[in-house]
């Protein structure tokens, strides 16, 4: 057994170029790539720690904001309803203050119309009234209207204060006597009897004809009135008429 | 074939040098692993194809080894002790190619892997200890074992020769035979247990590479390196 010594030195030569090139293309570039994705690796873990610890910090922040966002929701929710009573009781006052507005309103308007119409009916009564007393006082005879009243309106002058009488008697203007008719001659002179009685000097009477009077006289001068006459007994029957109707009511 | 596996041939010479036919097969081997190496790793990513993925797990699996052999950080040897493995792998599978013999059938290819570890083994421990501290690994456990421990060099050198040499030149020696006696699917089981065959002594070669550059750098346990450490 020999050996060759060029192939013993070519073979050195080969294993070594061997060796450079499986180190510069296979063993350097392998290892290369595998520690690259271990440090990738290791990075990626790194990062996902990271992120880890990042998400478990947001997720501390985001417990705490919920905590405090229910906290002020139950607050803004209480103060809410508290606000929401106040309110009701106020809208509940309002209202009621508006019903007893509207019904106090509603009361007055009755009583309104009841006294619009009571004073309706008060006026038709009135009219029937003088309507059924004329009609009664045109069977009595004509002296009737105006004779028997004579003496009541001398009774009434002679109520009044005696200033009154006394102004009455010193007067320029002439005394308006209502009548329901014109007075005959016998009347007139009894009515000046009558008032040189009460008044001693009376002014000479200017008489107005007023069917509406029905039967009597009533007497007007600047100072003082006297009422005496069916129709101011109607008047004033139907007014005590009225107000025992409002009494009642 | 030659005629006895013994005898290295020229089978051509440039100017005065010889060059035989394990120097040829050698250069295509290094050519197909030069060339197969650059393209398998021109295209390396982070999301490995199934090539890259075999790749990954064949320098993986060599680091692992050199760890547990060696104990210390792979990446400085793992070139000499990968290009080991892989040389004598392929050179020993290619005796599968009709016409082709082996390099590692002879001797002056494997005295020239045995010679490789030998020098490796004396410079990384020269490196690593010191060219002092390197001679006086020989006189450990005392000076008594001096001159056994430089036997040791030469004889552990000699075997990993004639181990590599004797098995796979006598792998295609009854691989030669079995041909010439029977040359339809006899000579299968053979070429199976001659690949088998060829396996085995790559990965031993490889060990006892190990071994023996691990016995020269060889440190305590604190001087090893981070990355082996992380590892």
């Amino acid at each position: 057994m020999t050996l060759d010594w060029w192939t013993l030195g070519l073979q050195t030569l080969n294993v070594l170029v061997l060796l450079w090139l499986l180190s510069r293309f296979l063993f350097k570039p392998i290892a290369a790539i595998i520690a690259e994705r271990q440090r990738a690796a290791n990075r990626l873990l790194d990062e996902a720690s990271a992120a880890k610890d990042e998400a478990r910090k947001l997720r501390d922040a985001s417990d705490q904001a919920r905590a405090g966002a229910n906290r002020q929701r139950a607050a803004a929710l209480q103060a809410a309803e508290v606000d929401a009573d106040q309110a009701r009781r106020l809208r509940l006052q309002e209202a009621d203050a508006e019903i007893a507005r509207r019904h106090r309103q509603a009361q007055e308007a009755l009583h309104a119309e009841r006294q619009r119409l009571q004073a309706i009916t008060e006026e038709r009564a009135g009219r029937l009234a003088l309507t059924i007393a004329g009609r009664l006082m045109q069977r009595l005879p004509e002296s009737a209207r105006v004779e028997g009243f004579i003496d009541d309106l001398v009774d009434g002058l002679a109520s009044l204060p005696a200033e009154t009488r006394r102004s009455l008697a010193q007067s320029d203007a002439p005394l308006r006597l209502k009548a329901p008719r014109a007075l005959t001659e016998t009347e007139r002179d009894a009515l000046q009897a009558a008032l040189r009685r009460v008044l001693k000097t009376p002014p000479e009477p200017l008489v107005i004809v007023d069917p509406e009077l029905i039967a009597g006289l009533e007497l007007e001068t600047e100072h003082a009135v006297v009422r005496n006459s069916l129709r101011a007994d109607l008047a004033r029957l139907q007014t005590e008429i009225s107000l025992h109707d409002l009494e009642q009511s | 074939m030659n005629d006895s596996p013994l005898v290295t041939s020229a089978l051509f010479h440039i100017g005065p040098v010889a060059i035989s036919a394990a120097v040829v097969v050698t250069w295509a081997l290094m050519a197909g692993m030069g060339v197969g190496s650059w393209a398998l790793t021109r295209g390396l990513s982070r999301r490995p194809g199934k090539a890259q993925c075999l790749l990954e797990l064949l320098v993986e699996t060599l680091d692992h080894q050199i760890r547990d052999t060696m104990q210390v950080a792979p990446q400085r040897y793992r070139a000499l002790i990968g290009t080991l493995f892989l040389f004598i792998l392929a050179a020993n599978w290619s005796a599968l190619i009709p016409g082709i013999e082996p390099p590692t059938a002879h001797l002056e290819t494997d005295v020239v892997l045995a010679l490789i570890v030998l020098a490796a083994s004396i410079g990384y421990g020269v490196a690593t200890r010191g060219l002092a501290g390197y001679l006086r690994t020989f006189a450990e456990p005392s000076w008594v074992m001096v001159p056994l421990n430089l036997v040791e060099q030469l004889t552990r050198t000699f075997s990993l020769i004639v181990r590599l040499f004797g098995n796979v030149m006598s792998g295609v020696f009854v691989l030669g035979i079995t041909l010439s006696l029977a040359g339809l699917l006899v000579p299968i089981p053979f070429m199976a247990l001659d690949m088998l065959t060829g396996a085995i002594q790559a990965y031993i070669f490889s060990v006892l590479a190990m071994v023996f550059l691990g016995a020269a750098v060889e440190s305590p346990p604190a001087s090893l390196s981070p990355e082996h450490k992380e590892s």
